[in-house]
């Protein structure tokens, strides 16, 4: 009897498999997509290389003054590192800049509670803590109510203040949104109206022309005599602005939980706050996650158009570098990407959160 | 079973203060005290506080002359025309800088949002960087470096970049020819008109023709014919009664033709460059909200590629991208008002800026810029809520 004897599997045609196949499939699967990758292999071999060359080969790294950057064909990095106190800080005083690190470290802190602490604690200890932080964290910097140093708000600045502004208006437009949202629910009609107009108002409003009426009118309407911190009428401004972005966050959150919470929490007994903050709120934070990480990306990134009503965030102390009359080289590249970078960073980061929450949170078949 | 209903005023018999009617008619009546009160307040306050600081009030301001020059105006406009002119050419800048931006950030958007979903590992490559570096830097900063960094390093007014001598590019600005239309360019307009109209009654005609018969028509090809051979047509009968007026070096700067000023150059792009991301990222999001099962099923009735793309996924996609356009076009026109960091005399810098400044009448002033963006976001929102209608789910009446 003969055996049948399998032969061996002929390895895959060399055009199809490993490197070879990667490349024919992905950069040439055919005429058009060939020229496009040519095309873009050109621009990249005529671009990078300079580019590399100017970054990081020819520039000049080390030094404190312009004189230093003596390698013309490399970027004059020494522009940031001279300026770079400034640049994070502004002009708070330099033996004082460790309230700044502890008002960013107890922000962390403040974020990371609620997953530290145990479960008995966190509604009680970590939520107070987070809705008070911004108060904290202003009379720390401030300084007269721990009868530290007083440093006026003139000279807070660099992008810590940045940090600090987005932060403390994201954390004070949480309950003030949350409410505007729940009133845009409402069956009351004015409260309706009323939480329609403002969200609609903020939202529909360019924040530029927001920032110029907290500068400009918000003064006129205090009564007469008192003056009102610039910078706490800014924060102001960007609050109700982040309320009005919110709210509506909120408000697509509510619509994604099923009536059969309302009706099982209404049958429990419980009353309209009970059912509200117990049964529903924790569901609203769980799928609107994406969204309001979305949304705090937008408000830092419009941090930066402070400049144009004279708040020395990080961008306008760039500014203000780039036309020193030590630094009158064209240092505007370095500046703006230093900036850039660090911007890109953070948002970059938040957005890779919010992708990995938004994937976790999915649970629908994708084909 | 049971149809006993139980009125919901008998089930809730209790006291008076537990009838949620009543409850409601105090919170809202405590809510319009309290507004009346706020609204009362920074009213009074703002009338002695104006009175204190010596600011007219009303909209007298609006006749008076302005005396200061606008860098760019649409219209005709000179240091002693009013206010109201003031506004008008402001409120033109910001339209047109709108537009342009909405254009070039809708194409960007679409190209890099589809090439996402291209074969080559190249161009996904280069659209997911696109994305995630532009949308991830704050916009003022990319105006600021249009403006400071790449605009400002192009060569002075001697030493232009040009191409084919029509074209100058130079620190100053964009200089391009104009095109300036004389005795019977009025017949080429409107045949324009004509051919516009044509081509909304064709493609009727052709959606008829084959709901009926099945037939398809390449309208496509037959209204590029038309926008394009109507106008060529009445180009030649009429001996091309146009002229071309090219930008020319006299003295320091270019003289004639289109001048684009730097300032509107880095807004424009700048918008267009940062908006274009958030519609690329709009777009991916529709065309993959599209199941797979869609184009499988179209492969399995033999359309082919190109048509699967645009009969099958690109109408589905329109559903979940339209919506996404909306929020992005209101917001890149809200952006615009960037415009004053750089100096370009969009509404905001001329009025906000400096008619604020020199009349300080802030109240008004404020308040007629932000209705009128609100106005112009209410016509986007109109319109693009319009568009929605007819690409969404055609529901089972």
């Amino acid at each position: 009897m003969r055996e049948f004897k399998p032969q061996d599997a002929l390895p895959a045609p060399i055009e199809s498999a490993g490197l070879v196949g990667w490349v024919r499939q992905n950069l040439f699967p055919n005429v058009g997509s060939s020229i496009a990758t040519i095309v873009i292999f050109a621009f990249l071999a005529a671009v990078v290389p300079d580019m590399v060359s100017w970054l990081f080969i020819e520039a000049n790294w080390t030094g404190t003054t312009q004189e230093d950057c003596t390698n013309d064909e490399g970027a004059c990095w020494v522009f940031v590192s001279a300026w770079m106190q400034q640049l994070m800080y502004g002009s708070y005083p330099v033996d004082e800049v460790w309230r700044v690190h502890l008002g960013l470290i107890s922000l962390a802190a403040v974020i990371a509670a609620p997953y530290a602490l145990p479960k008995a604690l966190r509604n009680k200890v970590g939520v107070p803590l987070f809705l008070l932080y911004p108060f904290i964290c202003a009379a720390l910097l401030d300084g007269r109510t721990f009868g530290l140093e007083f440093v006026s708000t003139d000279y807070w600045g660099g992008f810590s203040l940045n940090i600090f502004l987005a932060a403390a208006s994201i954390i004070i437009a949480f309950p003030l949104s949350f409410l505007w949202a729940l009133g845009r629910r409402s069956d009351m009609p004015f409260i309706r109206s009323v939480c329609v107009i403002l969200i609609e108002f903020f939202r529909g409003v360019p924040v530029l022309a927001l920032f110029f009426m907290g500068s400009v009118m918000l003064p006129l309407f205090f009564p007469e005599g008192t003056n009102v911190d610039k910078l706490l009428r800014v924060w102001i401004v960007l609050i109700l602005f982040m309320s009005g972005y919110m709210a509506e966050v909120f408000r697509g959150g509510f619509q994604a939980i099923p009536s059969g919470q309302y009706e099982a929490a209404d049958s429990l007994g419980l009353s309209y706050w009970q059912k509200t903050l117990l049964v529903i709120f924790p569901q609203v934070i769980k799928v609107s996650m994406p969204n309001i990480l979305a949304t705090f990306v937008m408000l830092f990134k419009n941090t930066t158009f402070l400049l144009i009503i004279g708040i020395f965030e990080i961008l306008s102390t760039t500014q203000t570098a780039l036309s020193n009359s030590n630094w009158l080289g064209g240092h505007a590249p370095e500046g703006y990407l230093f900036v850039a970078f660090v911007f890109w960073v953070c948002c970059f980061g938040m957005s890779m959160i919010s992708t990995n929450i938004e994937r976790k949170l999915d649970t629908s078949h994708r084909n | 079973m049971s149809t006993e209903h139980i009125a919901p005023e008998k089930a809730s018999s209790g006291s008076f203060i537990n009838n949620p009617r009543n409850r409601a008619i105090f919170y809202q009546a405590l809510l319009l005290l309290g507004l009346g009160y706020f609204f009362y307040s920074i009213i009074s306050n703002a009338l002695t506080n104006m009175e204190a600081r010596g600011i007219k009030s009303g909209f007298d301001f609006l006749t008076s002359a302005a005396g200061f020059d606008i860098l760019m105006t649409l219209v005709p406009y000179s240091a002693t025309s009013s206010y109201a002119m003031t506004f008008v050419v402001g409120l033109l800048n910001t339209i047109l800088v709108s537009i342009i931006g909405i254009f070039l950030a809708t194409l960007i958007g679409f190209v890099m949002g589809v090439a996402y979903f291209s074969q080559n590992w190249l161009i996904k490559r280069l659209s997911v960087v696109y994305v995630e570096t532009f949308r991830n830097i704050p916009l003022l900063l990319q105006v600021f470096f249009w403006y400071f960094a790449v605009l400002a390093a192009l060569p002075s007014t001697r030493e232009s970049l040009s191409l084919g001598e029509i074209i100058f590019l130079n620190v100053r600005g964009l200089f391009v020819p104009d095109l300036i239309g004389q005795g019977g360019s009025s017949f080429v307009y409107g045949s324009v008109a004509v051919a516009i109209i044509g081509i909304v009654f064709m493609r009727k005609w052709a959606k008829k023709r084959q709901d009926e018969t099945g037939d398809q028509f390449p309208v496509m090809r037959a209204s590029l014919g038309l926008l394009f051979g109507l106008p060529f047509v009445m180009l030649l009968i009429t001996g091309f009664p146009f002229t071309w007026d090219y930008p020319e070096l006299r003295g320091f700067n270019f003289q004639g033709g289109i001048t684009v000023i730097p300032e509107l150059m880095a807004l424009t792009i700048a918008l267009a460059v940062y908006t274009g991301a958030f519609i690329a990222e709009a777009v991916r999001a529709g065309i993959q909200s599209v199941p797979n099962g869609q184009t499988e099923a179209a492969r399995s009735i033999g359309l082919r590629e190109n048509r699967i793309m645009s009969l099958i996924i690109v109408p589905q996609a329109m559903r979940v991208i339209v919506p996404l356009l909306n929020s992005e076009y209101q917001s890149l026109v809200k952006n615009s008002t960037l415009a004053t960091a750089i100096g370009y005399p969009d509404l905001f810098t001329v009025f906000v800026g400096t008619s604020l400044n020199q009349t300080g009448q802030a109240i008004e002033i404020v308040f007629m810029t932000m209705a009128v963006y609100f106005a112009i976001n209410m016509t986007i929102s109109f319109f693009m809520n319009r568009f929605n209608a007819s690409v969404a789910l055609a529901e089972r009446k």
